[in-house]
């Protein structure tokens, strides 16, 4: 087909028809104006909404929105239309909802709406209780935090009535409060009895779950402490226990089990021994071996930073008066045994002997041993003694014995 | 013969040998040490989360006032920076579309509304590029066990320009309340719920400028007329490099008594952005501003301030750095009697192709504002690299400045279209005519040739009775890079606008500074 001129001249005026409507559209539309039509500017959250614009002449609009978690911009229902449907991730949620009209970067209506948090839906109740143990004694509180939000998440507003309940012992209270910054609040102070709190809340028909807040005792006091053993022999075999009475608070509450009791023990040369236990129903019983020699102790015990005992004196005696020494084999064997208890018995395995060697006066050697039913052996080998006079002292549970001039060969 | 050989292949036998020993050696120690890396332990316990500031709206704290339990110091500094990153990740994922940091500042209730609304986004091919701009924060609450605070954040000054694709759809400021839950999870304190509340904005109240202001069309400083007379000003030395090292105040003394001898009485200096050392501005550099102007009033010179030299972000996301660089400058010399006026940036229109329009824009009017916060005292510009550029922002500014470089004889005309445009003082604020005739380029203008372009200029100055500033006083020896680009002959144009050469003589246009 060939083209000719007629062909092409309706296509033509067709197209600049066309091009001048668009125009004068185009034109219109710069000096658009637009009113929000819909009514109602409070919504609660989850309903469906709605905004619909008048505009003084047709123009492809969109709309801005800002919300509390966002912004977006969404386009009108249809193409050519001026209502829009608000996106559900906006209408969920709580808060001013910021709207702004717009055309061609141009903005032709703005405003906003509200939306409120939806009490027809079920509530639910997040609760924070801390701290999560406090002391007996009216001084130290936890706080009970309840954040009530209906079903979307939003919280509830102010002066929502919230009611708080704990129960400890045999008392059960209950208060009503009312929110204010999202949250209802209260301190729930203890009492004098150490035990357990339980705590819950209630908005509505809905109940928090229960929480619990451990009421320890408050401070221990000061205490005393005895002692308990055998006999009292510095046998160093035997065990001493040191038992405090029962520690107890200012109002009389058993301090917690597990509490760390520290005994300090002073001896006769102001050395310092410690044992230490734990509290079990008030009471913390420490251990101690006997001394091995005739000792006094002064024993005194802690609650570290917070309560000590009184000081407790005790005393233990020698247990042997004597025991024999034997010199075999040209004096370079010494055996010192049997070392026998007041009962007669052997000094059980272990108990500590000292030798001192002497020659000319002058200290040249200290052994220590310990003993082997009842008896000790010590030799003096002439690669490290020569032969000679030597002077000889032995020490054995608090008895010492002195041997001078004897010749080793 | 058959030993040599023999001793070849056993030498190479053991080579080959030593060699697979060490390749093995080598191949299970990368296996061990590869085995060795990743992510430490204590990384789980966030101590050493990055602490590098990324984002600085103004923030103050109304009150710290609560029922509850008083706050302490350390928890309140934590509070503050981990919110202020809360709006940082949002509106970094808003810009993207990505989901990334959200889950460290928002509990996993409350990032759901985020993602939902960024994913709409996305499917949109939405992005929305964001600020907030300052922040009023009361704390109503924090909770006994130190865990829970609820805030309230008033005013907050929020700038959105909403992009479909590339387009930019719109572009809006929003004034909003807002009430704010936060827990402390994992190290962070966690955005529980936010409820955007009914604004109640408070009005800002400026105050009246005291030292410069503009009255019909006209330039007053302390109640008297004022006519700049100027010159842009480098140190012959230390060209684009004022504040450097080099930094020589005497030096720059004795510039000033040859400015004002020749009868000018203003000078425009630059403040270069990273050099000031950005969000931060660094002491040592404020203070040589300072001694800079401190000498300007001694030589009875007014100085016009261009901040933000070689500064070329403009994004969104980097705004509040550029508030905090702009607040340190000006607020400490609002006061001082030497600043006519704060350039805010030097030619940014030359940045439209490269940042875009839109991002370049919207950050001048930004800042304008703000500095207008900062300092009541003093006047605004902006410096327009061309005449046709010069109309945008015209309201924001109080007075309006443009460069000219093109032709002498077409000056007239486009001036008169300005003029008409423009009820505001206008300020040719850079021209000049390099004298680079040389090898570089055979055909460029010789000394003579720049006094008389300056003549010529001078005379259509004093008709119009223009305000001016002359490009430069001195030939510049090296010229950086940053500036014109490497090429040599470009480097050369640019060394040779000075009315004085190299040598510190006058040149024959020295005579036509002023009019």
């Amino acid at each position: 087909m060939k083209l000719k001129a007629h062909h092409i001249i309706p296509f033509l005026a067709i197209h600049v028809c066309m091009s001048i409507a668009f125009m004068t559209v185009l034109k219109e539309a710069e000096g658009v104006s637009a009113v929000l039509i819909t009514k109602e500017k409070v919504f609660k959250a989850g309903s469906a909404i709605i905004l619909k614009f008048k505009l003084s002449a047709s123009a492809k609009t969109q709309l801005f929105l800002h919300s509390s978690y966002g912004s977006t911009a969404i386009d009108s229902d249809m193409s050519e239309g001026n209502q829009f449907t608000i996106p559900t991730f906006i209408t969920d949620k709580k808060g001013i909802v910021t709207y702004k009209l717009f055309h061609q970067s141009k903005i032709l209506a703005q405003g906003e709406i509200q939306i409120t948090s939806n009490d027809k839906t079920q509530i639910f109740l997040e609760s924070y209780i801390g701290p999560p143990s406090i002391t007996a004694g009216r001084k130290d509180y936890t706080m009970q935090v309840v954040v009530p939000t209906d079903s979307y998440d939003n919280p509830l507003p102010d002066s929502t009535a919230v009611v708080m309940k704990h129960q400890f012992l045999n008392i059960v209270k209950e208060r009503i409060l009312y929110s204010k910054d999202m949250i209802g609040w209260t301190n729930i102070f203890s009492d004098d009895q150490s035990g357990r709190l339980l705590l819950f809340s209630k908005v509505g028909t809905t109940v928090s779950e229960e929480s619990s807040v451990d009421v320890f005792p408050a401070l221990p006091r000061n205490f005393k402490i005895s002692s308990k053993r055998k006999h009292v022999y510095a046998d160093g075999n035997q065990i001493t226990q040191f038992i405090t009475s029962v520690i107890k608070d200012e109002y009389d509450n058993i301090i917690s089990d597990g509490t760390l009791v520290d005994f300090v023990i002073k001896d006769r040369n102001g050395l310092l021994l410690h044992t230490q236990g734990i509290t079990i129903n008030g009471q913390a019983i420490a251990k101690m071996l006997h001394p091995d020699q005739k000792e006094t102790w002064e024993v005194k015990a802690y609650v570290s930073g917070m309560a000590e005992s009184n000081v407790l004196k005790i005393e233990y005696t020698q247990v042997l008066d004597d025991f024999k020494v034997q010199f075999n084999s040209n004096n370079r064997e010494v055996i010192i045994g049997p070392l026998q208890s007041f009962m007669e018995q052997l000094i059980p395995d272990g108990a500590v002997v000292r030798i001192n060697i002497f020659k000319e006066d002058k200290k040249i050697d200290a052994k220590i041993k310990t003993s082997s039913e009842g008896m000790v052996r010590f030799l003096l080998q002439d690669g490290f003694y020569p032969n000679g006079n030597y002077d000889i002292q032995i020490n054995a549970l608090g008895v010492q014995k002195e041997y001078k001039n004897i010749i080793l060969q | 013969m058959i030993d040599w050989n023999r001793n070849i292949y056993r030498s190479l036998i053991i080579i080959s040998f030593i060699g697979v020993i060490i390749l093995t050696l080598f191949g299970i120690s990368q296996v061990l040490s590869y085995l060795n890396t990743g992510a430490d332990r204590t990384s789980m316990l966030h101590l050493a989360v990055s602490k590098e500031q990324v984002y600085l709206p103004k923030l103050k704290w109304k009150d710290t006032i609560n029922p509850a339990r008083p706050i302490e110091k350390q928890t309140l500094l934590n509070i503050e920076q981990d919110y202020l990153n809360a709006w940082y990740i949002r509106n970094a994922a808003y810009q993207t579309n990505k989901e990334d940091g959200i889950e460290d500042y928002y509990t996993k209730s409350a990032r759901q509304n985020i993602l939902k609304s960024i994913d709409s986004n996305k499917k949109k091919n939405i992005a929305i590029h964001s600020t907030t701009i300052h922040h009023n924060i009361a704390l109503d609450f924090y909770s006994a066990d130190g865990q829970l605070a609820v805030l309230s954040d008033k005013n907050v000054k929020e700038y959105q320009r909403v992009y479909k694709g590339n387009k930019v759809l719109l572009e809006t400021q929003l004034q909003s309340d807002y009430q704010i839950m936060l827990m402390l999870e994992d190290g962070f304190w966690r955005i529980r719920h936010i409820v955007k509340e009914e604004a109640h904005p408070i009005d800002t109240v400026l105050q009246d400028n005291t030292l410069a202001k503009i009255v019909d069309n006209k330039i007053f400083i302390e109640n008297k007329e004022y006519q700049i007379k100027g010159i842009n000003y480098y140190p012959q030395k230390t060209p684009w490099d004022m504040f450097g090292e080099d930094f020589d105040i005497d030096r720059i003394g004795q510039d000033f008594d040859i400015i004002n001898d020749a009868g000018l009485n203003t000078i425009r200096i630059f403040v270069p952005y990273e050099v000031f050392g950005k969000a931060k501005v660094k002491a040592e550099k404020l203070k040589k501003l300072e001694q800079v102007l401190d000498k300007a009033i001694g030589k009875n010179l007014k100085v016009i301030v261009t901040l933000f030299d070689f500064y070329g972000d403009y994004s969104v996301l980097d705004w509040t750095l550029t508030h905090r660089h702009a607040e340190q400058i000006v607020t400490t010399l609002a006061e001082h009697e030497a600043i006519l006026a704060w350039d805010i940036k030097n030619e940014p229109n030359l940045d439209f192709d490269s940042r875009g329009k839109e991002n370049v824009l919207a950050w001048l009017k930004e800042m304008t504002s703000q500095i207008k916060q900062f300092d009541p005292n003093h006047l605004i510009t902006i410096g327009w690299s061309d005449i046709e550029s010069a109309n945008l922002l015209k309201d924001e500014v109080d007075i309006v400045s443009f460069h000219y470089y093109h032709d002498l004889n077409t000056f007239a005309d486009w001036y008169d279209t300005l003029h008409k445009n423009i009820r505001k003082p206008i300020v040719l604020q850079e021209f000049g005519l390099s004298s680079n005739k040389g090898l570089w380029s055979p055909f460029g203008s010789s000394e003579d040739k720049q006094a008389k372009y300056h003549m010529q200029f001078q005379e259509m100055i004093k008709q119009e009775n223009m305000h001016f500033l002359s490009w430069t006083l001195y030939d510049f020896e090296e010229v950086p890079s940053a500036v014109v680009g490497k090429l040599p002959w470009r480097k050369h144009k640019q060394k040779h606008f000075g009315f004085i050469d190299r040598n510190g003589n006058k040149k024959p246009a020295f005579e036509f500074i002023k009019n």
